[in-house]
């Protein structure tokens, strides 16, 4: 059967920027200090819920997708083969889920979205042991 | 790793990534306040964050720490990085209390320098 994702990580596995990334003496740790910062950097400015701080909240949240992809990158079937990956990757949508809530939600869509985020590291951590 | 084969480590080692979120991520944020490169109010919030996520660091790092002291005090990323972090606890408890610029980049350079030396214990781990 045709499965996207795989023929996805398939195919960026053959890729050289995989190969430059997972040779590299210093790239993969490098990225993954950056994308530690960025948890941070957006972690912090989602427990302050202040509206001014909107735009520092999604500049920490790109380097988060950027320096994830790249680390995706780095190992992408091991990390498709990955269950505490998939699970991650799920919490992630959940996550994003919450957004859409309506307004009058907007506590609980808060609660619930600051849990999500905790179980996303759990399960992140859960990669480098899995 | 004593614990290499038990859920016990990851789940403590994510704690501490949760209270990294909160500690760092607030001093990150007040420090860019003092530079005035940032702008919030909530500093009752901010507070809470910043002493409860550096309570949950200190404890969970020790915790793992005397999980298998011997190892980390054999990796050279693990000197620089309790080297680093007696400075910054120490400018985070004296110079910083001041208000300063200088105290704001200091914290700043020194917290974001504790992040990447721990991070690189992973990669001194032998």
């Amino acid at each position: 059967m045709y499965n996207p994702l795989l023929e996805l990580a398939r195919w960026l596995q053959d890729t050289s920027l995989r190969l430059d990334l997972s040779q590299s003496t210093w790239g993969v740790p490098i990225i993954g200090a950056i994308h530690v910062l960025a948890i941070a950097w957006f972690g912090g400015s989602v427990l302050l819920n202040d509206s001014r701080l909107r735009r520092f909240r999604w500049i920490g949240l790109a380097i988060l997708l950027i320096t994830g992809a790249l680390l995706f990158w780095s190992q992408p079937l091991r990390l498709y083969y990955s269950q505490f990956f998939r699970l991650k990757i799920v919490l992630m949508m959940l996550t994003i889920g919450t957004a859409l809530l309506p307004a009058r939600y907007d506590r609980l869509a808060m609660a619930l979205a600051l849990v999500l985020w905790a179980a996303v590291i759990f399960a992140s951590r859960g990669i480098a042991y899995r | 790793m004593p614990l290499e084969n038990s859920w016990v480590f990851p789940v403590v080692e994510s704690i501490h990534v949760i209270g990294l979120a909160a500690f760092v991520g607030t001093v990150i944020l007040s420090d860019l306040r003092t530079l005035g490169l940032l702008q919030f109010s909530d500093t009752r919030n901010l507070k809470v964050w910043t002493h409860s996520g550096l309570a949950v660091m200190i404890s969970t790092g020790l915790g793992m720490f005397f999980a298998d002291s011997a190892r980390y005090l054999q990796n050279p990323a693990f000197h620089v990085k309790a080297a680093l972090l007696v400075l910054a606890l120490a400018a985070h408890f004296t110079l910083r209390r001041s208000g300063t610029r200088f105290a704001a980049i200091l914290s700043l350079t020194l917290w974001t320098c504790v992040v990447l030396a721990a991070r690189a214990i992973a990669d001194f781990d032998v």
